[in-house]
């Protein structure tokens, strides 16, 4: 292991060239949020082809979790429910 | 100036194979990737370059080295753009990419373009499909050759095709043997199409290598088997199977399904034949005849291009027999393994983005447009733009979704930032 990020807070340990799905999913995190009324987010087709695991990265845009590689201190979370930021 | 490059999406086998007969005709290419490296599913390299464990049949090895060290000698001629997303084709022409390592969109207009975007996978949706816990086979094919290791749990595989014994062995190699691999097809039944399947000249030793690798690690591979529903259960599945006409329940902790692969085409710009920068579709992108076919038709692409282009160029014959076995086998395969269509439950979810049930899309009237299925339906409207759900409601209707014309960019969300940041090639 040469770095960690974080999945809501919590630190997700990553091998150098990982993705960030890879790394989610070998600490066990299968369950990438539950936007409103919508299916939650997961890992599905592993291409960036369903946008199933785009995740939130703080100060920047959400990105594929299957297609970007894990870098050091990102923090991530599920995407905020649709509309939330209108409440 | 500079010359104006030849545009390559997509760094898999057709992509790779395109840019290198380009390039070695003496043409300038950019060839944009959206993973850190090229390889495509079919080639992807564990990460961290460290050497893979995963097994995989010994030609394709060579194939993409070969192909890899074709890149290499032209490496003056190609420029290779790795983490970049193609966003589609703006108004005016211009290719639209999101560098994702400099998060800064940048546009060309080149002289002509090739895009082999690869294929997706298809699925036959059931209740649960959308939880975590379920992936494609070929996702989480991808993730096992990144990180040579198979996901720790009980697994279950699923659906149909010979990606599911491919996988399924490779899972065994690793340390990780399936609990089972359910086949929806029933060969057995289909004589005609099995001797025209064995004398296709297709893969076979191949085949017969995953079949021993599943006989010694006691994998049950059963055909006419389905699964009918999944539900989350503790940290794992609950699944629902039907082999025949009995029904069971199997605790898994990853459910992995894939019913085939498609042309990767949504949002894709078509080829026209009169356009003044040339369009052509290469590899499975075009027509999914998996890998090998792939690395012909990139350089069938190539070769067509050149021809448009005024070069001389060498014969296609073998490109094209090449394609004609590939789809041969694949036309026999597909006879082989054919199950009709299972009617699945209201509930079942159809688009995952927006949650759209079948019961929402019977809502829809037979004849629907595109436009109706979209803003009414809501399917095919939400962030993965229809390529998922388009060819199940494709399948479930009985006829191909209606496209949205001229096709839409950005084929992928892109972040407002980047956008602002659009830089344009400054060669136009």
């Amino acid at each position: 292991m040469n770095g960690h990020f974080f999945w809501n807070g919590a630190p997700v340990a990553f091998r150098p060239g990982e993705t960030i799905a890879a790394a989610l999913l070998r600490a066990g995190v299968a369950d990438l949020g539950q936007p409103h009324e919508a299916p939650g987010g997961r890992v599905f087709c592993g291409i960036g082809a369903c946008q199933g695991c785009v995740v939130a990265v703080a100060n920047a845009a959400p990105v594929e979790a299957c297609l970007t590689p894990a870098r050091e201190g990102l923090r991530l979370g599920p995407l905020p429910a649709i509309g939330a930021d209108h409440a | 100036m500079r010359e104006v490059p030849i545009l390559v999406v997509g760094g898999g086998p057709a992509g790779a194979s395109a840019a290198a007969t380009l390039a070695e005709a003496g043409l300038p290419v950019l060839l944009s990737e959206q993973r850190d490296q090229l390889g495509g599913a079919i080639h992807r390299q564990s990460a961290g370059g460290t050497e893979s464990h995963v097994w995989r049949p010994g030609r394709h090895r060579r194939n993409w080295t070969a192909l890899t060290a074709r890149l290499q000698a032209a490496a003056d001629r190609v420029e290779i753009r790795t983490q970049t997303i193609f966003l589609g084709v703006d108004g005016e022409g211009r290719f639209l990419f999101d560098d994702r390592r400099s998060g800064r969109v940048f546009a060309r207009q080149p002289r002509a373009a090739i895009i082999a975007a690869g294929a997706i996978e298809t699925i036959r949706p059931f209740p649960g499909w959308e939880l975590p816990g379920v992936m494609t086979v070929g996702g989480a094919q991808v993730l096992l050759k990144e990180t040579g290791r198979p996901p720790a749990g009980p697994i279950l595989v699923a659906g149909s095709g010979p990606l599911l014994p491919a996988l399924s062995a490779q899972l065994a190699k690793a340390g990780n043997p399936p609990v089972a691999v359910l086949e929806r097809g029933q060969p057995w039944r289909m004589p005609k199409a099995m001797a025209r399947l064995a004398l296709s000249g297709g893969p076979i030793g191949e085949a017969a290598a995953y079949a021993a690798t599943l006989a010694a690690h006691r994998v049950p591979y059963r055909c006419g088997a389905v699964v009918t529903c999944a539900e989350p259960d503790r940290d794992g599945l609950k699944v629902g199977i039907r082999i025949g006409t009995s029904e069971q329940t199997l605790r898994v902790r990853h459910l992995l399904i894939h019913d085939g692969i498609e042309p990767n085409r949504t949002g894709i710009p078509l080829p026209a034949p009169d356009a003044t920068v040339p369009i052509l579709l290469a590899g499975d992108g075009r027509e999914a005849l998996g890998a090998d076919a792939a690395r012909l038709d990139g350089r069938l692409a190539a070769l067509r291009l050149l021809g448009r282009l005024g070069r001389a160029i060498a014969g296609t014959a073998p490109e094209e027999q090449g394609l004609q076995r590939a789809r041969d086998f694949q036309t026999a395969l597909a006879r082989a393994l054919h199950s009709e269509p299972i009617q699945p439950a209201p509930e079942t979810v159809i688009c995952r983005c927006e949650g759209r049930s079948y019961a929402d899309l019977q809502d829809l009237a037979d004849d629907a447009s595109a436009r109706e299925i979209r803003l009414m339906g809501r399917f095919g409207l939400g962030a993965c733009q229809g390529r998922f759900c388009g060819p199940m409601i494709a399948a479930l209707r009985g006829r191909p979704l209606p496209a949205t014309s001229p096709p839409r960019w950005p084929l992928r969300p892109v972040s407002v930032a980047a956008l602002a940041r659009l830089s344009i090639d400054e060669t136009e």
